[in-house]
């Protein structure tokens, strides 16, 4: 509410402020120093980045091996320390206790200690953000129930599989009710199943209103969950986008022509005739296909299917990064053509 | 207090139910049956030999346990780095370090406490009776545990390899037996720089022969009051006290990378 004040009068103005960011990240740096201290090996893990996640939001972070994401991440909870710049989560320091209750973090392959049960584990973690007696055991209850640990929440941790450490791992995350989660790779070592639910987790406590960071090279997990997308290459925020603007985008997409291979013989003339006489189908651009399928169609043959092989998401990493002309250069030597 | 008295629990059972459970109970069996084969092959009254032996094997199980158990959580925290969850949660690393060091506390104490029954157990159905020594011996021995705790995860804690903090802890423990020799060495003819770095030693290595009440467990001359209590408590205290507080300082500037 802005106070105005004109001739004696109050006037209050109700004004729209945008809320203040989940994270705030600016100008952050960070130099790995190896080998010997007269000897340094000087590596930059992240240059100069600013980042801004809106209250509510999933954002993922993409990048290659080695960009710097779980450096960013580490820094975010205060692990790392950084050269230059400033993170603030949730209007405050990672530093202070009350901000660190209101974040969960799941790393990538979680270790613990394998001679506690999921319940015993998750007790500890809970009894850490603060909770105690009956709030502690039906708040583990609830967790277990939510990530479905509860039948093995008596068995001790040396006896999970990956995946229900993967699960027992984002328990914990949740453990405190978090208002904003970070997580390093969730999906690593899931199963089929074990990634729908985890999925599914994460479209719940979005819905719920938590604040998602998830660091990730799966794509398929950014285009389903997250509502904005950044790239971070060799230490530099290349760009951020929302999804939906990343989707409706005329980004070039490869796919797979499927062509009956009996009538191979109808195809005389085209390049990939031979591909399909082999049973193989023809790999194609996007900007090809309805080009591609014209000159099929017109030579009698018939497509018994069409399948994209890559997603708009892989497109804007690939072009993102400058590896999307390599990249489609090796795989498709002309649109069109027969791979 | 709550928090890290939480870290001391967890702490606690980590341990206890690890492997080193195992091997603790065997070092219980084999060490006290030791002592008692070797009072009974010498001469002499056995009874007060095997408590003078089983006294030894307490500080030498006591050292294995201890070592286990800094390998165990080792491996856990910080190689597997188990230590970065506890780190993001609501916790300063200073509670987190002190928890970790009462949970060490309280497994190694369980140790003292365990083998002094079980050797004084033995000796009393040996027929023999227990010199109020014996006891004051075990909670010398469980103060030198205790300090030796502290070291052994002030050592893990400063970034060390696992191999590393358990060579530094082997040979502090080893050094901080000669220092009567060092002491010996300080009032012998030699060059003035060794005397300077003798004296650094001396200071910064803890004395472990405060500790040593083993070898005089039969000794009329020796009367403890609570003088020697008190100093030596307070020696114990302060020297984990200072070690800690190096140890936290290290943590806190920490970064894991």
């Amino acid at each position: 509410m802005d106070k105005t004040f004109a001739r004696g009068v109050i006037r209050m103005t109700a004004t729209s402020a945008p809320p203040s960011p989940a994270v705030r990240i600016s100008g952050l740096s960070k130099i790995y120093k190896t080998g010997f201290w007269f000897l340094p090996k000087v590596s930059r893990a992240l240059k100069s980045l600013d980042l801004e996640i809106a209250p509510r939001q999933a954002f993922g972070l993409l990048g290659l091996n080695g960009a710097g994401k779980t450096t960013a991440i580490k820094i975010m909870l205060g692990l790392l320390k950084p050269d230059t710049g400033t993170v603030e989560i949730l209007g405050g320091h990672i530093g202070q206790r009350s901000i660190r209750n209101r974040i969960g973090y799941l790393p990538e392959l979680p270790y613990f200690s394998r001679q506690h049960t999921g319940r015993e584990l998750l007790a500890y973690f809970g009894a850490l953000h603060g909770l105690s007696g009956k709030a502690l055991s039906s708040r583990v209850d609830e967790v277990l129930e939510l990530v479905r640990m509860t039948k093995s929440a008596n068995e001790k941790l040396a006896g999970y599989s990956k995946g229900m450490q993967q699960r027992i791992g984002i328990g914990q995350a949740l453990i405190g009710k978090p208002e904003f989660l970070i997580c390093d790779e969730p999906m690593s070592g899931l199963d089929p199943v074990g990634y729908k639910e985890m999925r599914d987790i994460f479209i719940d406590l979005k819905r719920t209103g938590t604040t998602l960071f998830l660091n990730t090279h799966i794509l398929d997990e950014v285009e389903r969950i997250c509502d904005r997308v950044g790239v971070l290459h060799e230490g530099v925020l290349k760009d951020i986008q929302n999804v939906t603007d990343i989707m409706d985008s005329d980004l070039p997409v490869d796919y797979w022509i499927d062509v009956k291979s009996g009538e191979a013989s109808k195809l005389s003339g085209l390049p990939f005739r031979e591909a399909v006489a082999r049973h193989e189908g023809i790999h194609v651009q996007g900007a090809a296909l309805s080009e591609t399928l014209a000159l099929i169609s017109s030579k009698g043959a018939r497509v018994c299917g069409i399948r994209p092989l890559s997603s708009q998401i892989e497109a804007y990493f690939l072009k993102t990064i400058g590896l999307d002309r390599i990249i489609s250069h090796a795989a498709v030597p002309s649109p069109g053509g027969a791979s | 207090m709550k928090k890290v008295l939480t870290v001391a629990a967890f702490t606690y059972r980590e341990l206890i139910r690890s492997n080193m459970f195992y091997v603790w109970l065997v070092s219980v069996v084999v060490l006290s049956g030791l002592a008692m084969v070797l009072s009974m092959l010498s001469f002499g009254d056995s009874v007060k030999i095997f408590l003078d032996l089983g006294l030894v094997a307490m500080e030498m199980g006591g050292t294995i346990v201890l070592l286990l158990s800094l390998a165990v959580t080792y491996n856990t925290e910080m190689d597997q780095k188990a230590i970065f969850l506890q780190l993001a949660k609501p916790i300063t690393r200073g509670e987190y370090l002190l928890g970790r060091v009462l949970g060490f506390y309280m497994v190694v104490g369980l140790f003292v406490l365990g083998m002094g029954l079980v050797i004084a157990g033995l000796g009393v159905c040996w027929g023999g009776t227990i010199p109020g020594l014996f006891w004051a011996s075990s909670v010398y021995l469980l103060m030198e545990m205790f300090l030796l705790c502290t070291l052994g995860l002030t050592f893990q804690m400063m970034g060390t390899t696992m191999v590393g903090s358990f060579l530094y802890t082997v040979f502090t423990i080893f050094l901080g037996h000669l220092i009567g020799e060092i002491e010996w060495l300080l009032g012998q003819d030699i060059a003035s720089w060794i005397k300077t770095l003798l004296r650094y030693i001396e200071i910064v290595l803890p004395n472990m022969e405060v500790f040593n009440l083993k070898d005089r467990l039969y000794d009329p001359t020796l009367i403890l009051g609570w003088a020697q209590y008190r100093d030596t408590f307070l020696y114990a205290f302060g020297y984990s006290f200072v070690v800690f507080m190096i140890g936290w300082i290290n943590l806190e500037k920490r970064e894991f990378k």
